[in-house]
């Protein structure tokens, strides 16, 4: 029955060049009635599902399948928790709820650990589609959300642009956007934003990061592989390529999920913000995979602070922040997916906060160190580096260099 | 600034670089290619030149150049004092063309033939087939999307016929190797399920390969690996002026004694030191259980052979020697190694594929490995010999006569002991 959808051509977002002429002919109208001060809803629902289902046809169609399952899913469990909320409060019911919401991710995020392959429930963005609803239940709980429809909720997680990989929007900020048509002025400033983004992402994605992804990673993992299982200086060739690979594809593509954000009249909020410019750790988080870093800080690592503060579980503030910083980054290293490397990955971030904390603090009562742009350059140094090396790790390179050498 | 200049400011630039691009697509330009760069691409051994057409069908219909293909693998790249195009520089008045380099197996030789069957027809050309090809996997993935693009695929796509069982084979193939979900894909799902074309799918290959075609011819001069420069073009005036087969074997093997002093098994110094010298202990007995006996690889070289008989092109093969001080060591089973011989031998033959240079038995010979599966010194003297009488000599043309049974797991998997291969033979062979 299902034939004839696997014979379809599949698109995945942004994957080609070619792909942003047809996506941006399609939003052509749309753009225009915004110009004018009109929203059309119906005609963005259209454009969004035949996009959508582009990405999940063609034989990724169970994934497509599971989507639909995962949306009903979400939504019932939301707006469920929503019309709870309006009469009541109670904390278990919160805590189950939230619990419910993160069951398919978790499912599926350790699946293949356990089963050794992946789970039949997954498909490309359940992670950040997990971390919309569930950040909506908190807001909700927090009595933020004052108002939420389930057509609305819908929209908000199926926002074509930022379906398959963020950056993570916010319901209530999203809402906010959707409801209202910007000014002309506003939208037209939007256009030009949008025209740069997509460029400079065009720049990143197809031009740069073909050298690092096509060319130099997988001739430096070439070079390191002859070696295996044992290091070599290929292997931090490797880190820095992969560095390298990593961020102009990621910061690329988010430049085109915000850059069609804004032609379609929503702020998605940037992702990046020159990380390796960052002096010290707690930095960098402030500038890399933002959406995604924010989203810990305030769901988990604010949350738990209050929570710990609250309930007095530590008599030291600097224990607190740092256990808090721990949890905070090893959820993110399990949320990657359950191996050695994303955890210990995770493990090596959470410490290396804890350490950066600590070291300004040391510092601060014992050095009389003046800030020039020696010790800032030290200081950046230090950071892209161990960023580097934790990303090497990130990668699972060594997983393969070491336990897998041939292929196995 | 008006609402309408603001706009301007934001389109303009972007509407005039769209309009650009697309002249500069469109029109068609003609670089001639030049012969040196011909020269150049036809010793690069550059996956751009493999995936690209237009530098490969302007050397090939020079008449003047006389090109002839090579097609291969990593033996190519062993560009010693007598490696085939330095030999053909000095001594015969043709050059060859070298398609290949580590990972083009069959498969990725059939696509590349693909975009020049017109340059191949009623030609001559050299196949080199080596053993080490038929693994139980055949041709990876990564392998195959490496010298794999989308030029050479649309090109097949056009002339894949959904009734033949060969075009079907190689769409089933297709889709396993590239394992995704864009346009080749898809359209190679059609011709794999015996479905043709629809009008708008031809229509939507012919804009596509327009496109490629320009971009091909625009950029695919630039960046070629100076192979020719570098390493061929300095050796031809160390070739004795004579062409004189024995004195070049010796010559050949003295080479070999001297640049080979550093390790029992006679590896070229710098490949020992630099790929072997380490892990020396641990490659002791790792072979042991190399197996080219059963492999897909067998009905991929099946498509090639249809090809060529399509093209009606005249073939010599030539299938690789392993250095035998070195299978010793590492424990390969060199019955299995002349098992895998004659299996593919037995295909050639039986379809008429008869001229092939046999050197699986040659690899205890002084002087005539580089390293340790690698054709060198005396061995390229011996190939570049037989090669150059079977390309400078007028041969009876070609009677193919091929057989789809070849196409089936069965002889993918079939163990070629004698009986077996007479029993095959009968049960498919003989109608």
């Amino acid at each position: 029955m299902l034939t004839w959808i696997q014979t379809l051509p599949n698109y995945t977002a942004y994957g080609t060049p070619i792909y942003f002429l047809y996506l941006i002919l399609a939003i052509v109208p749309l753009s225009i009635g915004l110009y004018f001060g009109k929203r059309f809803a119906w005609y963005e629902a259209l454009i969004s599902f035949v996009f959508i289902f582009l990405m999940f046809d063609g034989t990724s169609y169970k994934q497509g399948a599971s989507l639909i399952g995962y949306l009903i899913y979400q939504t019932i469990l939301v707006v469920w928790y929503f019309h709870y909320r309006q009469r009541k409060n109670s904390g278990p019911v919160f805590y189950v709820t939230a619990a419910l919401s993160i069951l398919p991710i978790v499912i599926v995020k350790f699946t293949p650990a356990f089963v050794g392959h992946n789970s039949l429930l997954g498909f490309l963005g359940i992670s950040y589609l997990t971390f919309r609803a569930v950040g909506t239940i908190i807001e909700t709980r927090d009595g933020v959300v004052k108002e939420l429809k389930w057509w609305e909720f819908v929209r908000f997680m199926l926002f074509m642009p930022t379906l398959t990989s963020g950056p993570i929007d916010r319901y209530r900020r999203f809402a906010k956007d959707y409801k209202k048509v910007p000014s002309r002025d506003k939208y037209i400033e939007m256009l030009g934003k949008s025209v740069k983004y997509l460029f400079l992402g065009f720049l990143y994605k197809f031009v740069i990061d073909y050298f690092f992804a096509e060319q130099w990673q997988p001739f430096f993992e070439r070079m390191a592989m002859q070696h295996a299982p044992h290091l070599s200086w290929w292997t931090v060739g490797v880190a820095y390529m992969y560095t390298g690979n990593l961020f102009f594809d990621f910061a690329g593509y988010s430049l085109f999920a915000v850059g069609i954000s804004y032609l379609m009249g929503v702020e998605t909020p940037m992702n990046f913000n020159k990380p390796f410019k960052s002096p010290n750790i707690k930095e960098f988080w402030n500038r890399w995979h933002m959406t995604l870093s924010f989203w810990f800080r305030d769901y988990i690592f604010m949350r738990f602070v209050f929570l710990a503060t609250k309930k007095r579980w530590f008599k030291n503030r600097n224990v607190l922040s740092s256990i808090a910083y721990m949890l905070n980054m090893m959820i993110m290293g399990f949320w990657h997916g359950v191996t050695w490397y994303y955890i210990l990955y995770g493990f090596l971030h959470g410490l290396a906060l804890v350490i950066n904390d600590w070291w300004l603090r040391y510092k601060r009562k014992h050095f009389k160190i003046k800030t020039n742009a020696f010790t800032k350059g030290v200081a950046i140094f230090i950071t892209f580096n161990f960023v580097v090396f934790t990303l090497l790790i990130f990668c699972g390179f060594l997983d393969k260099l070491w336990f897998h050498p041939f292929g196995m | 600034m008006s609402n309408r200049k603001k706009l301007w400011s934001i389109f303009g630039p972007l509407i005039v670089a769209v309009l650009m691009v697309v002249v500069v697509f469109l029109l068609p330009w003609k670089f001639n290619n030049t012969p040196a760069t011909e020269q150049r691409a036809a010793d690069s051994l550059s996956a751009t030149v493999f995936k690209n057409r237009d530098l490969k069908v302007a050397a090939l219909s020079d008449k003047k150049a006389n090109y002839v293909p090579f097609f291969g693998s990593s033996e190519l790249a062993r560009m010693d004092l007598f490696h085939p195009s330095v030999m053909a520089a000095r001594y015969h008045d043709y050059k060859p063309f070298l398609f290949g380099s580590r990972g083009t197996q069959s498969l990725p030789q059939l696509f590349n033939m693909a975009m020049m069957n017109q340059q191949l027809k009623n030609r001559k050309a050299v196949y080199i087939i080596s053993p080490q090809w038929f693994v139980k996997e055949g041709v990876s993935s990564q392998a195959f999307k490496y010298y794999n693009g989308n030029y050479a695929d649309y090109m097949w796509l056009q002339q894949a016929n959904p009734k033949s069982p060969y075009d079907r084979y190689t769409a089933s193939r297709l889709v396993f190797l590239l394992n995704d979900q864009g346009l080749v894909s898809s359209l190679a799902n059609k011709i794999a399920n015996g479905e043709t074309l629809s009008a708008a799918d031809r229509a939507n290959l012919k804009v596509r390969l327009t496109f490629l075609s320009h971009e091909d011819q625009l950029f695919s001069g630039f960046f070629l690996n100076n192979n020719y420069g570098n390493k061929i073009a300095p050796q031809i005036t160390q070739l004795p002026r004579q062409y004189n087969y024995p004195k070049l074997l010796t010559m050949a093997k003295e080479m070999h004694a001297a640049e080979s002093s550093n390790n029992q098994f006679g590896i070229l110094n710098s490949f020992y030191d630099k790929r072997v010298k380490k892990n020396i202990k641990s490659l002791k007995g790792s072979q042991r259980k190399f197996n080219y006996l059963q492999s897909p690889e067998y009905n991929d070289l099946e498509v090639v052979l249809k090809q060529f008989q399509k093209n009606n092109t005249n073939v010599i093969f030539m299938i690789t020697p392993v250095n035998a001080k070195w299978e010793k060591y590492t424990g390969m089973s060199m019955e299995m190694y002349d098992q895998t011989v004659q299996k593919i031998k037995f295909q050639l033959q039986s379809q008429g594929f008869n001229n092939i240079l046999d050197y699986s038995k040659d690899g205890a010979k002084k002087g005539f490995m580089q390293d340790t599966i690698h054709l060198g010194w005396a061995g390229w003297v011996k190939f570049d010999h037989q090669v150059s009488a079977f390309i400078d000599n007028k041969q009876p043309a070609p009677n193919y006569k091929l057989n789809d049974a070849f196409l089936s797991t069965k002889w993918a998997n079939l163990k070629p002991s004698t009986t077996n291969l007479n029993q095959f033979k009968q049960d498919y062979l003989t109608r």
